[in-house]
């Protein structure tokens, strides 16, 4: 309950996961659309946000599943060159949801996969962002996770506020309120 | 201490930093006889003619717009430039440290580093280390993996200890 507020950690927990039904229920067909019975068998596979089939699975009524972004394919793309792989096409949150099924399943087995990733896409977001000029957004910036995604832009508002205040700068910054009669001087 | 611009978070700006650079003591070669100044951080002068004195940067400042002091600063220009190629290095050399950073590290110390340089990296490596420590946490790894990933650790950073909740 710590990140209550979070809306990352909110964000996080809307993508789906897949889930095997462990018992049968009814009046909730919305879920499993395949026929008109309004109902869900036991053992039918659906795909669920990842804040229901938590809660489902806490009340052993669902089995949950890694997702496709961790499936094999994409730990062997890892594994070959994890600072390439469109980390945001397949999962923008893939660190926080991996960690959360990690936690909730207790199924270790892609933990090592998610700190080989970060490792060595934190080297390259690391070299891009105090790098790079600060007009041209390069184009490796659409693979990063939403968490990368932050870490580079930390790095580079802060390194852009560092050239801003050495340049000289507008010692007196006004009030955006003030002199809006005015043109906007670009 | 934390900056004013970023209530609850610990970064300064820029011109914060500067600010405090200012109480920093510099010698002046005063040309006005003043006797001694008594603030509350410290006491400062007597000033006399001719014979240098230790003032904080903005009294120094202060003095030399007045027409009252001069600062022994042979070469500007000279200083300018060496002052860029230093930070130049200087910030090479923070950002190769930092991509040994790995998983493991719940801290990093860095020495003799200036406070505008901690500034800087203070975000990104915070960050950085903070998702480092997730994914590295005993309930992420099985067993027989802990320590398999690690690269080039020369010691164990002391225990594991819980984060402070800060976000």
């Amino acid at each position: 309950m710590a990140k209550y507020y979070d809306i990352d950690d909110i964000l996080a927990e809307d993508e789906l996961v897949p889930a095997i039904f462990k018992v049968a229920a009814n009046e909730v067909g919305l879920i499993d659309s395949s026929d008109d019975t309004n109902k869900v068998e036991s053992g039918s596979k659906v795909e669920l946000p990842f804040w229901l089939a938590s809660e489902l699975h806490l009340r052993q009524a669902v089995s949950v599943g890694f997702p496709r972004c961790f499936n094999k394919r994409t730990q062997e793309e890892i594994k070959a060159d994890a600072a390439h792989v469109d980390l945001r096409n397949r999962c923008p949150y893939f660190y926080e949801l991996g960690c959360k099924i990690v936690l909730l399943t207790g199924d270790k087995s892609i933990g090592p996969v998610l700190l080989v990733a970060f490792m060595t896409r934190y080297k390259e977001v690391l070299i891009k962002a105090h790098t790079t000029s600060l007009t041209v957004a390069p184009k490796s910036l659409t693979l990063l996770t939403n968490e990368e995604t932050k870490l580079y832009e930390a790095a580079r508002s802060s390194t852009a506020a560092m050239k801003k205040w050495r340049m000289g700068g507008p010692r007196l910054q006004k009030a955006s309120v003030l002199g809006r009669k005015r043109k906007p001087v670009q | 201490m934390a900056g004013q611009s970023d209530p609850g978070g610990s970064t300064f700006t820029a011109a914060e930093l500067e600010f405090l650079a200012e109480d920093e003591t510099v010698e002046i070669v005063p040309n006005m006889r003043m006797d001694t100044l008594d603030f509350i951080c410290g006491q400062y002068g007597p000033l006399r003619p001719q014979i240098t004195a230790q003032v904080p940067l903005w009294l120094a400042v202060a003095l030399k717009k007045r027409g009252n002091a001069r600062d022994d600063i042979p070469d500007v220009y000279l200083v300018r430039s060496l002052i860029e190629d230093i930070k130049d290095v200087r910030f090479h050399k923070i950002g190769t440290g930092m991509e040994k950073l790995t998983g493991r590290a719940s801290a990093i110390v860095l020495k003799h580093i200036s406070a505008m340089e901690v500034n800087i990296v203070r975000p990104f490596t915070a960050r950085a280390l903070e998702t480092f420590y997730k994914l590295d946490s005993p309930e992420m790894l099985p067993d027989s993996e802990r320590g398999a990933v690690k690269h080039s650790q020369v010691a164990d950073h002391g225990q594991r200890r819980p984060l402070r909740p800060n976000r």
